[in-house]
């Protein structure tokens, strides 16, 4: 009988030793679990990281080719400083990609032409918030130029909406929408038709949006004055 | 007999858990340690960034020197040429449009700021805070306004300037920008006091909590654009 109560306790002790350490284990484990978590964000951070790394990369290297292209417009008015006509020709130049940048000439080059056809059924009209941010996804995926209807997008160009009419640059402009806009197609079209992008929102409506690539894309001039009245230096 | 036949299994089968345990330790442990040669990799890719980042800024001022010297070539070519005054002076006026330079005049500044209430209290929280569509929609009736020069905390409003939204931050010219949104703007100020309008764009974020104020200047200065703009794709058509 002794003897029997002698080995019971011996092996409580033993099981009761054996989970102890089963459970120290198990602690360990969920702390290390949980270290584990915190880093899994950190490793999507670096994903993070590596976007930004692209973005300042992609950065200096058009810094690069801008002051390349700067360095080589100074030497030449260094070289040709002896001529009149020549230095003239610089200043042309310069002038020239002053009224490129102002949108105060025609420009051509690879981009996409969206189409939206309003259906009057749908659910929402067309408006001018909506034209406003395909214009601004547009500018996003990088657009160089822009036009809606001919009406060419500069800088402080403005679209309203006033008794049901779309008014771009003051001008009216009526449906179909023809959106134009120059830069890399790929990112230009994603921009608008990637889920949740403006055209996706408004074929999900009920309007139609076509859109197409086009390696000719003309867009024409700003054709009103641009002066400055308020700006004082 | 029986008796000791349990307990022997008992303790088996404490041993496995206990073994097994011991295994998912070490596998997680092996994890660990690659994570934390993860963290090594993050530290260096956090120090190029930081180098780009600095070897860009560096650029556009090494740019900008050379902005001034064409600057004065062109003071120069013209000041021997007078046929080339008007030339220069439309250089001089399409940078200010452009935003190629600094630009001060007259006009208004508008503050938005998220709310201050607690966003646990409302329905809503998104309705606490300013988003990138408010800016837009100010920028749009600004230059309705017939602004001339816009900045959205000290970003020069360009042509090419999209305003994005990226989780809590927007971003403005490629720059994260936070609340509070601090929009200058140069044009006549009595047309810029029409976005105050009761009923209007400003007074509804008002009644939202969030805070808009508007304020007239006499003068404002809008600084330059401070990245690049180049066109890769657009060529003038002759």
């Amino acid at each position: 009988m002794k003897n029997v109560k002698k080995g019971k306790i011996t092996l409580t002790i033993t099981i009761g030793i054996a989970c102890l350490a089963l459970v120290t284990v198990m602690f360990m484990q969920f702390k290390i679990v949980n270290q584990v978590d915190l880093n899994q964000l950190e490793v999507m951070r670096e994903e993070e990281l590596r976007t930004e790394l692209a973005n300042w990369k992609q950065k200096y290297e058009e810094a690069q080719t801008q002051y390349e292209q700067k360095s080589q417009t100074l030497e030449e008015y260094n070289q040709k400083e002896a001529s009149d006509s020549e230095t003239a020709q610089l200043v042309e130049k310069e002038l020239a990609q002053v009224n490129l940048l102002l949108g105060k000439t025609e420009v051509q080059g690879n981009g996409i032409e969206i189409k939206i056809t309003e259906n009057a059924s749908a659910e929402t009209s067309i408006t001018s918030d909506n034209l406003n941010m395909i214009v601004n996804s547009l500018r996003e995926a990088g657009a160089e130029a822009i036009s809606i209807n001919n009406e060419r997008i500069i800088n402080m160009s403005d679209i309203v909406m006033a008794n049901n009419i779309i008014r771009v640059n003051q001008q009216r402009i009526l449906a179909p929408y023809i959106i134009k806009a120059i830069g890399n197609q790929t990112y230009l079209e994603s921009s608008l038709l990637g889920n949740g992008g403006e055209a996706d929102k408004l074929i999900k409506l009920g309007h139609k949006v076509e859109i197409q690539k086009d390696n000719h894309v003309k867009i024409p001039s700003y054709d009103k004055e641009l002066t400055t009245k308020y700006i004082e230096s | 007999m029986s008796n000791q036949r349990i307990i022997s299994i008992v303790l088996g089968f404490m041993c496995f858990a206990l073994t097994a345990g011991i295994f998912i330790q070490i596998k997680t442990v092996r994890q660990y340690s690659t994570a934390s040669g993860k963290n090594y990799e993050q530290n260096n890719l956090r120090a190029e960034v930081l180098r780009y980042k600095e070897r860009y800024e560096n650029k556009l001022k090494e740019i900008e020197t050379i902005d001034d010297a064409l600057t004065e070539k062109i003071e120069e070519a013209t000041n021997q040429n007078t046929g080339l005054e008007e030339a220069k002076n439309q250089i001089n006026e399409g940078n200010k449009l452009i935003g190629m330079s600094e630009v001060s005049g007259a006009g208004a500044i508008i503050t938005l700021a998220d709310s201050t209430l607690d966003a646990s209290k409302v329905l809503d929280p998104s309705a606490l805070v300013v988003h990138d569509l408010d800016l837009l929609y100010i920028l749009n009736e600004l230059k309705n306004a017939g602004a001339e020069a816009i900045s959205i905390n000290e970003q020069r409003i360009v042509s090419t300037t999209a305003i994005e939204c990226g989780g809590n931050i927007i971003t403005v010219n490629g720059e994260k920008i936070g609340s509070p949104f601090v929009i200058k703007a140069i044009g006549l100020p009595e047309n810029f006091a029409n976005l105050n309008r009761p009923g209007g764009y400003l007074e509804r974020m008002r009644e939202e909590s969030l805070t808009a104020e508007f304020k007239k200047s006499n003068h404002i200065t809008i600084p330059k654009y401070t990245g690049i703009i180049n066109y890769k794709y657009a060529q003038s058509v002759k």
